[in-house]
């Protein structure tokens, strides 16, 4: 899969430039999503359910008089449903505002392009699609979100591909 | 008054505006070649516009100006102050024939003779010596003053209109005036200082703020209602929301003139074209629709009009040999009622012949013979909306290529509005649209199935069945796995929605709790959908769904209801298409060869079964709009007459029975008063109980083989149908009539 460079990742740059990420915990692994990209975190959501929906829509929230589709991100992975509340990051794609379904938001860190490293070779196929690649930190992972490739429509197309 | 001539209003008096900046200017210094130009293009655009838009008259005044101008901008001639003068008459000349279309819609009979002569003599470069402007002002300063005193005696006009002008703007013209009181231009001055151009846009995103405001307003009640200190603000919060929604929402609303207003054009050119004498008649004018409605209605009414013309309204020497007006009638009417539009068009023309519906439809394949012969008149009728329909004996290049009326009620069902057509042969025919007022909110019930609350728009609603747990295992039956329920002695095909929305679901009745059947009508699919409840009817405000929700196709939408929960809208046409519910007229031909006594009770007719006072009478279903319960204090009286004040409209009551009477000693007791449509009006009758709906057949005297009137066969038993037309009309204010009984305004 594609290992090109997103908008935000200028690896090719000789001097590092620093990008701002707002970490989101799910399961064991830290994730990361650009904050130029989200417009608003909403907490403690409960998305009202579409039956008939692609699997890996967590529903429909409330957004400043708007319906929001959400995706959960559990289930792009494959986990289990987490039962409860859960975190939302309101996205900005070029289809559209969509909403991310994490477990919990985390702090913003700041990361330099010069620590991110591409996807590796071992990780599943479905992975490989979502994540754009990692930033090593100091003593873990932080693996990057891009959110055109979260986005629902792309994703639909992805499936039916 | 068009887009168009509005947006070109406000142009040129913005530009007359400037010009006359300029030309105070100019006096000062008469050299300046910047002032010039300025002044030249002002008029020069006003001039380009009004050739385009017909204003001959404006257009010649402007013409003469520009003449002048073209001299002073060469250099030809020096801005001296007789010219100055002349120019200061020639924007006044223009204001008056602005303001005169702005009021009147057409540029009035005016005397411009002078003024274009006062210009024309500026320009010779002589004009100085040979003669003073002083005696040419008199008669230029008058001259723009006429015209609205000369309009109904036509002046003899200086500018002879050319014959096919005679013909085409009057129609316009004539429309015009009644879409004037639209606006409130009387006080507020011209269109340029009270209007502004908004984008939809920002008005769609002001929509949705107002439905978010709305629902925090319902928590901030919810929240406050034990503080006694915040009731008052919070009293004041809910007035304002109320207001600010309505406001948002009037934004929104477009007079349905601008759709009329295309139509003049359109029967004056077919007219022609097909040989027809045609006086267009239009009216309710004023009346206010959604900006994305009044879209979607262009076409179809389009549609109906051409459909008038060419198979309507018969050529002039058939009409005279019939004993009619060699001239027909084509009406627009549009009226608010309640929270619909009501669009009609109607000709007095030959009417559609129900056998030659019928024929035709049993040729296409539309409907076998057995069972046309089971429609009343009014429902072969209804055949003209189904796909592949026309009756036109040739295919004309106007119409008849039989993808007519399907289209037109494809299209008003879009928007959630209905068609409905009436006709009689040789009278007339009227097709009457009935349109939602806005898009954006429709009245919907609110269904549960799978723990969650659906959204089912009434329009498609035609009634809802109740099953009781203990009737549950009985009231289905199944052909192999099709589940269908015997309504009304009919079998309606059932859909499931729980199974739909979760395929694998079992799908039989719920033995444990009640079960209800929501009758739906979509798009000619008549189906019933089981749902495990019934909440509220509520007004929703309808928000899209994503891209990758509409792929799903059941859900037309999503809206957050009073309780702030989320709901997504069901689509039924889209839901009957997906269960594979036919339309009714190719449902199952087998049927048809059933038996006869199906024949027998061809022309039945649903009526609403009710009691008063202890007897019981019918009232046909299909005049029925809605059974209210309300407090008996809400009947008030004219003289001696109960009357009903229901959604801001009167109605009368009906109390034969004598229900009022009874219920008057108890002032806290209950009463049902069953609101009916009767021709134009509406019409309550008071009932103590509403029993049931059944099909009630014709009753015919014995012997003579007469058809009893009044009187219909219910349950077995003879039921008096109560007549409707017989209720007498509320007294009508002398000064102030309807706008039904308003003189239309004609147009040849």
């Amino acid at each position: 899969m594609t290992h090109s460079a997103t908008p935000f990742v200028r690896k090719e740059k000789a001097a590092a430039t620093l990008v701002e990420m707002c970490s989101v915990r799910l399961g064991q692994t830290l994730f990361g999503v650009p904050i130029t990209h989200i417009l608003e975190i909403v907490g403690s959501a409960r998305p009202q359910p579409v039956p008939l929906a692609p699997a890996y829509v967590g529903g429909l929230v409330h957004y400043r008089g708007d319906v929001l589709t959400t995706v959960s991100l559990r289930q792009l992975l494959g986990l289990p449903p987490k039962d409860g509340p859960q975190d939302i990051l309101v996205l900005e794609s070029s289809g559209g505002c969509f909403g991310l379904l994490v477990d919990s938001v985390g702090e913003v860190l700041t990361v330099s392009s010069a620590d991110h490293e591409p996807n590796p070779s071992i990780l599943d196929e479905r992975r490989r699609a979502l994540f754009a690649g990692a930033y090593k930190l100091k003593d873990s992972l932080l693996v990057m979100l891009d959110p055109e490739r979260l986005d629902p429509m792309r994703l639909s197309e992805a499936q039916a591909a | 008054m068009d887009e168009l001539t509005r947006e070109f209003l406000i142009e040129s008096q913005e530009g007359l505006d400037r010009m006359e900046r300029c030309l105070t200017d100019l006096e000062q210094r008469p050299q300046d070649a910047g002032l010039i130009g300025d002044i030249f293009r002002s008029v020069h655009t006003i001039k380009g516009t009004t050739g385009f838009l017909g204003f001959k008259r404006l257009e010649k005044l402007a013409h003469a100006g520009e003449n002048l101008l073209g001299q002073l901008r060469e250099g030809k001639l020096t801005a001296d102050r007789p010219i100055v003068t002349g120019l200061l008459q020639l924007l006044d000349g223009l204001r008056s024939i602005l303001k005169t279309i702005e009021a009147e819609g057409s540029e009035g009979e005016g005397q411009d003779a002078a003024l274009i002569a006062c210009l024309e003599e500026l320009q010779a470069p002589a004009h100085a010596h040979t003669r003073q402007p002083v005696p040419a002002r008199a008669p230029a300063a008058q001259a723009p003053a006429p015209p609205r005193a000369s309009q109904p005696p036509p002046a003899p006009s200086p500018a002879p209109e050319p014959p096919q002008q005679a013909s085409a703007p009057p129609p316009k013209a004539a429309a015009e005036p009644d879409s004037d009181p639209a606006r409130p231009r009387a006080a507020a001055g011209s269109a340029a200082e009270s209007s502004l151009r908004v984008d939809v846009t920002l008005l769609n995103r002001m929509m949705n703020l107002v439905g978010e405001l709305v629902l925090t307003r319902n928590q901030v009640l919810q929240a406050t209602a034990a503080d006694p200190n915040l009731t008052m603000l919070s009293r004041r919060l809910d007035m304002v929301t109320a207001d600010l929604r309505e406001s948002v929402m009037k934004a929104r609303m477009q007079p349905v003139s601008n759709v009329f207003s295309k139509m003049p054009r359109i029967v004056r050119d077919l007219s022609q074209a097909l040989g027809r004498r045609v006086r267009l008649e239009v009216e309710g004018q004023d009346t206010e629709l959604d900006k994305s409605l009044l879209e979607a209605i262009k076409d179809p009414l389009t549609h109906a009009v051409r459909n008038s013309l060419d198979h309507g309204i018969e050529p002039p020497d058939l009409r005279q040999a019939a004993g009619k007006d060699p001239e027909g009638t084509l009406k627009l009417r549009a009226v608010q009622e309640g929270s619909h539009v009501i669009v009609e068009v109607s000709d007095d023309g030959a009417g559609i012949a129900v056998e030659k519906v019928r024929q035709k439809a049993i040729e296409r394949g539309l409907i076998t013979p057995e069972r046309s012969a089971q429609l009343a008149d009014r429902e072969l009728l209804q055949l003209i909306f189904l796909p592949g329909f026309s009756t036109a004996a040739a295919v004309t290049n106007v119409s008849g290529r039989g993808v007519g009326m399907d289209v037109v009620r494809t299209n008003v069902e879009k928007i959630g509005g209905k068609v409905e057509i009436d006709s009689r042969a040789g009278k007339g025919t009227t097709l009457r649209l009935r349109i939602p007022l806005t898009l954006a909110i429709i009245p919907a019930l609110i269904v549960r199935s799978v723990n969650q609350s659906f959204a089912l728009p009434q329009g498609a609603l035609s009634e809802l069945v109740h099953i009781p747990p203990e009737q549950a295992a009985a009231s289905i039956e199944w052909i192999e796995n099709a589940p269908l329920y015997r309504l009304r002695g009919k079998l309606l095909p059932l859909v499931f929605l729980d199974r739909m929305l979760m395929p694998g679901t079992e799908h039989k009745l719920s033995t444990e709790r009640d079960n209800f059947i929501a009758v739906l009508d979509a798009d000619g699919r008549r189906f019933g959908l089981v749902v495990d409840g019934l909440a509220d009817p509520e007004e929703i405000v309808v928000k899209p769904l994503s891209a990758v929700l509409k792929t799903i196709g059941i859900y037309s939408g999503a809206t957050v209801l009073g309780n702030a929960d989320l709901a997504l809208i069901l689509d039924p046409g889209a839901i009957a298409l997906k269960a594979g519910v036919a339309m009714i007229a190719d449902e199952d031909p087998a049927r048809a060869a059933d038996n006869e006594n199906e024949i027998e009770t061809a022309k039945s007719l649903d009526y609403l079964l009710v009691e008063a006072a202890g007897r019981q009478a019918a009232v046909p279903l299909a005049d029925v709009l809605r059974i209210e319960q309300l407090p008996i204090s809400r009947i008030e009286y004219i003289g001696y007459r109960p009357v009903l004040n229901f959604e801001g409209q009167l109605l009368p009551v009906e109390d034969s029975g004598g229900v009022l009477a009874a219920a008057q000693e108890n002032p806290a007791a209950q009463i049902i008063v069953v609101v009916c449509r009767e021709g134009n009006r509406h019409v309550g009758i008071a009932v103590s109980h509403v029993l049931d709906v059944a099909a009630g057949s014709d009753l015919f005297e014995a012997g003579t083989r007469q058809q009893a009137g009044g009187v219909t066969l219910l349950k077995q038993r003879v039921t008096g149908v109560v007549d409707l037309g017989a209720i007498p009309q509320l007294p009508v204010a002398e000064n102030q009539s309807s706008p039904w009984d308003r003189t239309p305004e004609t147009v040849a």
